[in-house]
């Protein structure tokens, strides 16, 4: 999923990835500000398969976390209001988080005290049964479930919440089933136009044979369908109180919380919904009461403020907010405070994207990419705690990752090779060529683009920097026709499966304006690949062929150079217990978390 | 002053019909479809359709203006439901009625502005005042000096400065906050306390200035020495005589503020985290929310003018030689 910044908001789209807890927590005692940031050795052990869990891992209620209480009202800071609370709108992390405590799909991850994953039933008795490789699923609701209002969910609801993401209010969220079902790209639209006129999907795409059942009947194998149901744009949306674009701000809940009050802006409170069951759910914990989600509070903000640990704060977690640069020394070098702080490897990947359609020659490409200060790039977007040098279009916590590939040998010149590349630029005849860079107006942005302007002009190229409006900018970028050469964006893993990267980045047939094929690659290698290893059942086999394909691309095409790969730095108040990084959202785990006090 | 007030009324009235329809063609001048800032990123034809029904972008500008207006006191039909007069349309970006978003955010600009307003009149003219009454000596020349510093003082570098000693690292006072008036005035003061203090400074330096020489033009004025000469106390003349003379240049002053205090606010509200109609302005224009913008631009603006009618007749009130009619 693209790190998309939504309405007023950078937000990063939701990530699922496999593996180990890691929590910092630890101190050299002596509150140094050494690097104690994770490395790609802690991502590696991330990029496990997900597990399947059986019908036993998915009762509830979940087991219980070590010297949890219950009550109170935990605090969080957010920097922007949630672009949509639809849960079929929802691709972005901050909503994501939000909607674990809202919604129910009928799988969910569920982490072990490692941070390992293992895909559980979560409104369904299990993770799903295949008896034809995975082009047949069929799942069975479990008993007691209900929505804030008391109504049971049952098969009708869970096909609604299917049948209204083809509506076209639907504009957001993920697409993975509804093109698994009914066509690739944007055709599965043109299939099916949703529930809202009577009809219905056909009994051979979607069944429900009875009030617990529900049947996937796809035309090739998807055997990620249970990861991919996971999402948390997939949770159910119950069908009498489906209020189509009105929904995105009056939600149903089937959660632990409903939204006790919503200020549009402002912020947001959620109270318990008395109609969860806990012995109905094996992953979500409700410790506190209530969560008071406060917006407009920066990273700067929320730092400081968690740092300080006065009065509400104490009670404080972040959602998406992260430990600010300027902060930075202060947190590692305050041995207390770090035993707030949760650490993990995000799954995104900063790229460099070459328009292919208006940088036609590798040549320049590859001197481009090898000119990247990617060292200088990430540190301005928080140092060792905040990313790492990129050395390939795969994160550390993608099935088949290698650190051995490295093309543009980024291990050697982390920080770009300026003589390379000028001998390329000559090569191609390139030397004062104008090259148009186009990059988002937050700060970081603006900082990371001098540097990258700097470098291009040490090449001998004639860079010209283009400010976007974060706002737009990936709606800008994403135009077909746009008018820039390079342009830097992230994207990252909805799940640890390389299904989930190279598809949407390098599909040449998902072009289209807002296709996140941002570099208009349509090579016919590329595309036959993808449609095989998307057969490919066995996880193992699908990880080396997605490593092959990486290759691939970056040596003999090189559509987008690799920058940096991203770190998650989180600090919560001294009051919050139960905090831990979630291996699923990228972020604390608020399924999680209680108040001591 | 019956006269008077209807007179500014009605200019008032023509002035905000001008904004408003300023802002309003203004707006389709941009050469992007607010529709699209609406729709995700899988927009297709048929989902930009929908929106655009939703959001009245189907007619011609000068009917959706028309509309507008209409609504303002009349009420509207939207596709989320019934918008009550005054209705300022359904805000692109959030979905709800504009008039709610404003009377929900209002509340926090008003306090923050009218208690920023006290706090820099009692600081500024008090000081003022006493620099005036202790002419030449070390508080007046102290007072003259500290005013000059700070008058170069911006909100958003005082603003950190004081959070980072008074909230941050010393814990003295509460992180700025906003809790309602009617919910509980303690928290209402400590809450807003150091954005008044902070926004307050750059205007109570400017008072202090003005009043300081203001005061001191009045206390050589031969009404005031004859009083004196009469055998009146220092106080009754300085306070009955002087004082009110020197009002008039500052109530003139502050007429011409009052815009900037709203600008002021605008900026002491992202600074702080705060979130009341400053910072809405900015999310509206940053969204391309055509009636959220409209309906920040035009409670503003009637905010600012209503203040200015009540500065106007302030002046018949100091000056008796002043008649509004």
């Amino acid at each position: 999923m693209s790190i998309i910044r939504s309405r007023t908001a950078q937000a990063a789209v939701v990530a699922a990835t496999a593996g180990a807890l890691v929590l910092t927590g630890c101190s050299d005692g002596g509150g140094s500000a050494k690097d104690k940031s994770k490395s790609k050795k802690d991502a590696a052990a991330q990029s496990v398969a997900v597990k399947l869990g059986t019908a036993a891992d998915s009762k509830g209620p979940a087991a219980e976390v070590p010297g949890a209480k219950t009550g109170g009202t935990m605090k969080v800071y957010n920097a922007t209001d949630f672009s949509h609370l639809d849960p079929g709108q929802i691709y972005v992390s901050d909503a994501g988080m939000l909607g674990k405590l809202l919604f129910r799909g009928l799988t969910t991850n569920k982490e072990d005290a490692k941070g390992n994953q293992t895909v559980v039933g979560d409104i369904a008795t299990d993770s799903g049964q295949t008896t034809d490789g995975g082009k047949t699923w069929k799942y069975t609701l479990k008993d007691g479930i209900k929505d804030e209002n008391g109504h049971v969910i049952d098969s009708a609801d869970v096909r609604h919440s299917v049948e209204r993401l083809y509506d076209p209010f639907i504009t957001d969220g993920p697409s993975y089933l509804q093109q698994w079902l009914s066509g690739s790209g944007t055709t599965y639209r043109k299939a099916y136009a949703g529930p809202f006129k009577g009809k219905h999907l056909p009994d051979s795409v979607l069944e429900t044979p009875d009030k617990k059942t529900v049947i996937f009947k796809f035309k090739t194998a998807q055997p990620d369908l249970p990861q991919a149901l996971a999402m948390v744009g997939y949770s159910v949306v119950p069908k009498e109180t489906d209020t189509k674009e009105k929904y995105d701000k009056k939600p149903v809940a089937v959660g632990p919380y409903k939204i006790g009050e919503y200020k549009p802006g402002k912020g947001m409170k959620l109270v318990r919904n008395e109609n969860w069951d806990p012995k109905t759910d094996a992953m979500r914990h409700a410790y506190v009461d209530g969560f008071d989600i406060e917006y407009n509070h920066n990273d700067d903000d929320q730092t400081k403020t968690l740092l300080a640990d006065r009065g509400d704060a104490k009670d404080a977690v972040m959602f998406t907010g992260q430990v600010s640069t300027s902060q930075l020394q202060k947190v590692v070098g305050n041995a207390a405070a770090m035993k707030r702080t949760i650490q993990g490897y995000a799954p995104y990947v900063w790229q460099m994207n070459f328009n292919l359609d208006r940088i036609k020659d590798k040549k320049i490409r590859d001197a481009i990419t090898l000119a990247m200060p990617a060292t200088a790039v990430y540190k301005a977007d928080g140092g060792a705690y905040g990313g790492e040098v990129a050395n390939s279009l795969m994160s550390p916590t993608t099935p088949g990752y290698d650190e051995k590939l490295d093309p543009f040998n980024r291990a050697k010149n982390p920080n770009g090779d300026i003589e390379a590349a000028k001998k390329l630029i000559e090569e191609a005849g390139a030397k004062g060529k104008k090259i148009t860079y186009a990059h988002g107006s937050e700060q970081m942005r603006q900082e990371q683009a001098v540097l990258i302007e700097d470098a291009l002009r040490k090449i001998g190229l004639n860079p010209q920097k283009k400010q976007v409006d974060s706002a737009t900018f990936y709606e800008q970028v994403g135009k077909i026709k746009n008018k820039y050469d390079i342009y830097m964006t992230g994207w990252g893993q909805d799940w640890a499966s390389g299904a989930t990267v190279f598809p949407p980045l390098f599909d040449g047939t998902q072009i289209q304006d807002g296709s996140s094929n941002y570099s208009h690659l349509n090579d016919e290698h590329v595309n036959k690949e993808i449609v095989r290893i998307q057969k490919i059942t066995d996880p193992k086999k699908a990880a080396t062929a997605w490593h092959e394909l990486n290759e691939y691309i970056m040596t003999e095409i090189n559509p987008a150079a690799p920058i940096y790969y991203t770190k998650v730095f989180q600090i919560a108040g001294s009051n919050v217990g139960g905090l831990r990084y979630s291996t699923t959202t990228s972020y604390t785990d608020v399924t999680q978390v209680y108040l001591k006090k | 002053m019956l006269r008077f007030l209807l007179r500014r009324t009605l200019g008032a009235a023509l002035i905000l019909l001008l904004i408003s329809a300023f802002t309003f063609f203004m707006f389709f001048a941009i050469p992007q479809d607010p529709a699209m800032l609406a729709c995700g990123k899988n927009c297709t034809p048929d989902a930009l359709d929908i929106i655009h029904k939703n959001l009245g972008l189907d007619d011609p500008v000068p009917v959706q203006y028309w509309n507008f207006l209409v609504g303002i006191f009349a009420g509207r039909d939207f596709a989320v439901g019934h918008c009550d007069a005054p209705c300022f349309g359904v805000s692109f970006s959030t979905q709800e009625m504009v008039w709610d978003t404003i009377v929900d955010r209002f509340p926090l600009t008003l306090s923050l502005t009218v208690g920023g307003l006290i706090v820099f009149l009692f600081v500024g003219l008090g000081t003022g005042l006493l620099a005036a009454a202790k002419r030449g000596t070390w508080l007046d020349k102290g007072a003259s000096s500290v005013s000059l510093v700070l008058s170069s003082m911006q909100i958003y570098f005082l603003g950190p400065v004081v959070l980072g000693a008074f909230v941050y690292d010393t814990g003295w006072l509460d992180k700025p906050k906003y809790v309602p008036f009617s919910e509980n005035l303690g928290e209402w003061f400590m809450g807003l306390l150091i954005p008044w203090l902070v926004m307050s400074v750059i205007f109570t330096a400017n008072y202090t200035r003005m009043s300081r020489s203001t005061m001191i033009e009045q206390l050589q004025e031969e009404h005031v020495r004859a009083a004196r000469a009469k055998g009146m106390r220092k106080n009754y003349v300085f306070f009955r005589y002087a004082w009110r003379g020197s009002l008039i240049p500052i109530v003139t002053i502050l007429g011409m503020d009052i815009s900037a205090l709203l600008g002021g606010g605008m900026v002491t509200e992202l600074t702080f985290g705060l979130s009341g109609i400053g910072r809405l302005a900015i999310d509206s224009v940053l969204n391309k929310d055509l009636p959220l913008t409209m309906g920040v631009m035009l409670v503003s603006a009637a905010f600012i003018i209503a203040l200015n009618i009540i500065v106007d007749a302030l002046y018949a009130v100091i000056d008796p030689r002043v008649r509004l009619s």
